[in-house]
């Protein structure tokens, strides 16, 4: 695998006047070495095994869930069932209790660099006009659940919704309910058996196992290999990759995937277009976690670019409760930050302006405990309110299309310019 | 009204240098100017000029009555003249058509040809129709197209119960246009001062007839009648008969009768808008509407009744804001001032300056100014200093005391008087100021009602008459769709019937366009005022709706329980089926409470129904808990209910009313 290595280096005296800043890259080779000791001095450093809500006595205030087998799965759905119909023989109607996974609800832990949901319940009684209706949702998902353990298949979350499209009417509500579900549980979602339909891609150097087939991702074409939505059916990953790029849009990916990007600087190559699924970032977290990598991520200059990176990092709120699962620590941001719009001299016609909505969610942003903990983080962001501009990763299209794959990028990792 | 004049020496001027060569210097009277271009006022086409003079005699009819702080009682005729009875009224003969080719309805035998064949056709389908069941819709039967000449002719008659107008005056006030009793700042109806005039001038153009005034002020025993019509050359009255006669009754007020072109059938509902809205915003008033026509079936009569008999202030004239005057303005205040010199002047003419700011003003105007100037010597260049000044100079606001706002009081009740909304709320704004002229918001939303439609219906005020034309461009109707977000207020913007009034008052309304219709959207400060008066009215209908929205819950609670135990009940025993199940097959072991439960569901001791029944009672259980609940919460209140408006019988009372926004206290003395 490394000797496919197919350089393609351009002339490179013909065009450094319209791709500036081309002069000051050194050979591949130098760029390289930095690469292999940056990457070798950090795997070595992040042996230490990751904290846990015990490790800093917080598990008794935090609700984490965890992997269950389906057998167990199963019993927790009886066991509740059953809870159920005593409360109802006895005329008392019935309830769930359900965590609350309101915004309230969540804490960010810094030690442990994620958000994690904090204990508070919310009582979801059938007799009452508001929750009438979740209530029966809830207890429907509790019964198709039931029957997926029973026969030990695995559905994704669209089939789950058209089981009953009158009941759920759209499937946000039959998705909603489904976290409740598994948050109620104390699983994680992909215990469940339900899967979301494959978002995420990946290319690159890596070789590794889905349901027993090997796959080799720089033999994947130019798309890519779909991340497989169950991770416990992914195995043996193997690699000689330096890094895990992580890149938010699919045109970005794909002009990396095409100029094999990958062979010129050994690497994985994910994106989940756009927010990124559970699978996505489960799958990233294994890498990270087998491979021993450092991930840096490609995201927009835009408050939705970091939004989205720190989901991979410290999990979102809405699946706050398997924050330990999903969350990918120490991911890098290598790019466009906001100082980079003028440090790679980007055209003003490539720079849009903030609308309200962005400059108001910029300021959010800046609120968060996540954002905060990194001061790098806070001066980047400070930066885009203050200028009001954003810039997509397009935006370096303007000096040519693969400006972002032969300069900006070597560039970026001859510098070691992430934060 | 002011800019009549610049308007018209404009047109003379832009029309010399057009007849470049051995053109003759002509003269135009403004009678003659407004005939030419009658449609400035409200006089585009004959349906127009019918609802146009409607509405201005109304107008005037409403101004003369609150003159005289007399609650307006208004009678309105408009009597249709067929073509036959129109030529006796003018002694013409009607005589039958001779050369039929020769007019521009004639029917060629081709276009027969084709109409006869398009009619069977229709009636094919109408039998078709008719024998499928379907509903038959009434077949208009293709009249045969009006053509140019076919105009209609109505009279229109109005009569009040205002001041009249004084015997020898009468000619001038109808015969000479740009001639009147209204100029002056203030708040005014009526939107260029032209009132009967041009609807005397569209009767001569289209008719050729005069018109009849009878007038009678208070205490007097005779009635003015006149006939009169307009010598549009010479802008000067035409007089054919100028009498005074018996007032048996003794009657006040005036009555007013002209015959013009117009067309009943395109403007029918908007003549019935608009006295709908008049009614609305001035529930002081009675009116009585009458069409009359030879078809009685197309005959009209409504009367809108008096709800109140409280009426707003008449508006007082004012002075002028400096911020909002102009170099001919300042001009013209100083060629009719009465004061000596120019710190008098300054203080008495405007509002807001008073002598210690008048002393200042001069300071800063320069040397060449002193306070006992001459006011009368300033010469140009001193004025476009003065102008400057007044621009850049800071004033305190001019106050909206000289504002007569429909007040919230009758604002409600006009509201609830033509509407019959289930629930409506009013706002009353403090006066703001644009461009030196104050002004006042007044807005009312209502939810429901008789003859309302789905979604928005706005209702727009200005100076306290209905606009009906322009709608979409006017800041109301912006503000309603597209600012106010009706959901946060529980309102259904395209499912509840709302009504959305609002009533701006102001010494000048700043109308866009020419027809003076509609009230642009690019002024902020209005803009702003409509939007929170909208507002206010919204947070105050939102509580009660809230209330509604509550009890009607309370109603269909149990319904909507009920509705999913089928779903709920379902799902448990779906579960406990499959448990039951393996429980028989001993694959797994349960504790005993449950095992025990089990073994009844496979013994079919438990069923789906036994879950539903047990599910059904609790329902009902908590639905009688929670209607208890409710109740001793709200207490058995009736919804209040609107008193009835009995006139008083005595009406010369001597009292005095104190107004606060949402009653009237009347104290007689």
């Amino acid at each position: 695998m490394a000797d496919k290595k197919k350089r393609r280096r351009p002339d490179s005296d013909s065009d450094s006047a319209s791709q500036p800043f081309k002069n000051l890259l050194k050979s591949d080779d130098q760029i390289l070495q930095i690469l292999e000791s940056f990457t070798s001095s950090f795997s070595s450093s992040s042996t230490s095994k990751p904290l846990t809500l015990a490790d800093l006595a917080l598990s008794t205030t935090c609700r984490e869930v965890s992997d269950l087998s389906l057998s167990s799965v199963q019993s927790a759905i009886e066991s509740l069932v059953l809870q159920l119909t005593h409360q109802i023989l006895s005329g008392q109607g019935f309830s769930f209790t359900i965590p609350s996974r309101s915004s309230s609800n969540q804490l960010y832990v810094p030690e442990l660099d994620r958000i994690v949901l904090k204990d508070k319940s919310t009582v979801r009684p059938f007799s009452h006009i508001s929750s009438v209706r979740k209530t029966t949702i809830t207890a429907k998902i509790l019964s198709l659940v039931h029957q997926l353990c029973l026969k030990n298949i695995h559905v994704t979350k669209r089939d789950l919704f058209y089981t009953d499209v009158k009941l759920f009417q759209d499937q946000i509500q039959s998705d909603a309910v489904l976290d409740d579900v598994s948050c109620m549980l104390g699983c994680t979602r992909s215990s469940l058996n339900v899967i979301a339909a494959e978002k995420g891609v990946v290319v690159g150097r890596l070789i590794f196992s889905d349901n027993g087939d090997m796959i080799d991702c720089t033999k994947m074409g130019m798309g890519g290999k779909a991340i497989p939505p169950n991770i416990d059916r992914v195995g043996d990953m193997q690699s000689d990759a330096l890094f895990i790029l992580l890149v938010e849009k699919d045109a970005a990916y794909i002009r990396l995937a095409e100029d094999r990007f990958y062979n010129r600087f050994p690497c994985i190559i994910v994106t989940a277009k756009g927010q990124p699924d559970v699978a996505t970032r489960l799958f990233l977290r294994k890498m990270k976690m087998e491979l021993k990598l450092p991930v840096l991520a490609l995201v927009d200059s835009d408050p939705y670019g970091l939004k989205i990176l720190s989901v991979y990092g410290c999990g979102s709120k809405n699946m706050s409760y398997d924050s330990a699962n999903l969350t990918t620590p120490d991911i890098k941001w290598l790019g466009i930050r906001p100082s980079d719009l003028d440090k790679y001299k980007i055209p003003e016609q490539c720079r849009l302006p903030m609308t309200e909505q962005d400059i108001k969610t910029g300021k959010d942003l800046l609120e968060e405990d996540f954002v905060k903990k990194n001061p790098g983080w806070v001066e980047e962001l400070n930066l885009m309110v203050k200028t009001k501009q954003k810039a997509e990763i397009q935006a370096l299209s303007s000096f040519g299309f693969q400006y972002l794959s032969e300069v900006y990028l070597p560039l970026k990792l001859q510098q070691q310019d992430w934060l | 009204m002011e800019s009549e004049s610049p308007v018209e020496t404009k047109k003379s001027k832009s029309k010399t240098p057009k007849k470049a060569k051995e053109s003759i210097l002509k003269q135009k009277s403004p009678a003659e100017f407004f005939a030419e271009n009658k449609n400035i006022a409200g006089f585009d086409n004959p349906g127009k000029c019918l609802y146009t003079t409607v509405r201005e005699f109304v107008e005037n009819a409403l101004d003369s009555a609150e003159s005289i702080s007399e609650l307006p009682m208004i009678e309105i005729t408009i009597e249709e003249i067929v073509k036959s009875k129109f030529n006796s009224m003018i002694g013409l003969v009607d005589r039958e058509r001779i050369d039929e080719a020769l007019y521009d309805d004639y029917e060629t035998a081709k276009a027969r040809e084709k109409r006869l064949a398009k009619e069977a056709k229709a009636q094919e389908i109408q039998a078709k129709n008719a024998a499928l069941g379907k509903k038959v819709k009434e077949h208009a039967v293709s009249k045969a197209a009006k053509s140019r000449g076919e105009a209609s002719f109505y009279r229109v008659t109005c009569k009040d119960n205002g001041r009249g107008m004084p015997h020898d005056d009468i000619p001038n006030m109808f015969g000479r246009v740009l001639s009147g009793t209204k100029y002056g700042l203030k708040q005014t109806r009526g939107k260029f001062g032209l009132g009967a005039k041009m609807a005397l001038i569209w009767s001569k153009m289209s008719t050729g007839l005069p018109i009849d005034i009878s007038s009678s002020m208070r205490g007097q025993n005779y009635i003015s009648f006149c006939r009169l019509d307009i010598d549009i050359h010479r802008n000067v009255p035409h007089i054919h008969l100028h009498e005074k006669r018996d007032n048996k009754d003794k009657w006040h007020g005036a009555e007013i009768q002209v015959v013009i072109e117009g067309n009943w059938t395109t403007y029918r509902s908007k003549i019935l808008h608009y006295m709908r809205q008049m009614a609305v915003i001035t529930p002081y008033s009675q009116f009585l509407f009458k069409f009359v026509s030879d078809t009685p079936d197309k005959n009209v009569t409504i009367k809108f009744a008096r709800r109140t008999d409280v009426m707003p202030p008449v508006p007082v004239e004012t002075k002028h804001h400096p911020s909002s005057v102009d170099i001919l303005l300042i001009k013209r205040l100083i060629a009719e001032t009465s004061k000596q010199n120019l710190l008098q002047f300054l203080q008495h003419e405007f509002v807001n300056i008073g002598k210690p700011l008048a002393d200042r003003l001069i300071g800063e105007m320069g040397p060449e100014f002193s306070p006992k100037m001459a006011v009368k010597s300033l010469t140009d260049q001193q004025i476009v200093r003065i102008h400057q000044l007044f621009r850049q100079a800071k004033f305190d606001d001019p106050s909206g005391d000289c504002l007569s706002p429909a007040g919230e009081y009758n604002l409600r009740l006009g509201i609830i008087k033509e509407l019959h909304p289930d629930m409506v709320a009013t706002y009353s704004g403090s006066a703001q100021v644009f461009e030196g002229h104050p002004f006042i918001v007044e807005a009312g939303v209502s939810v429901g009602g008789k003859d309302v439609k789905q979604g928005l219906n706005i209702f727009r005020f200005a100076n306290r008459i209905p606009l009906l034309f322009e709608q979409g461009g006017d800041v109301v109707t912006r503000t309603a769709l597209k600012r106010i977000s009706w959901n946060n207020y529980k309102i259904n913007q395209t499912q509840d019937k709302i009504g959305v009034f609002v009533s701006i008052v102001s010494t000048k309304i700043p109308f866009k366009g020419t027809g003076k219709e509609y009230i642009g959207d690019d002024i902020s400060e209005i803009a702003t005022a409509v939007k929170s008066a909208i507002q206010q009215c919204c947070i105050q209908l939102k509580s009660k709706i809230v209330k509604k929205m509550q009890a009607r819950e309370q109603q269909e609670r149990k319904r909507n329980l009920s509705k999913y135990i089928p779903d709920a009940t379902n799902a448990v025993y779906d579960v406990l089926k499959e448990m039951a199940k393996s429980n028989s097959s001993k694959k797994k072991r349960y504790e005993e409470g449950d095992a025990d439960i089990l073994r009844k569901v496979s013994d079919h001791l438990i069923t789906k129904e036994t879950l539903t029944e047990k599910l059904t009672q609790h329902v009902e259980k908590v639905d009688y808990e929670m209607a208890l609940e409710y109740a001793t919460q709200t207490g058995v209140r009736e919804e209040p209910r609107e008193d009835i408006y009995l006139q008083s019988l005595d009406g010369k009372g001597n009292f005095s009313d104190f107004h606060s926004p949402i009653f009237v206290f009347r104290l007689f003395l």
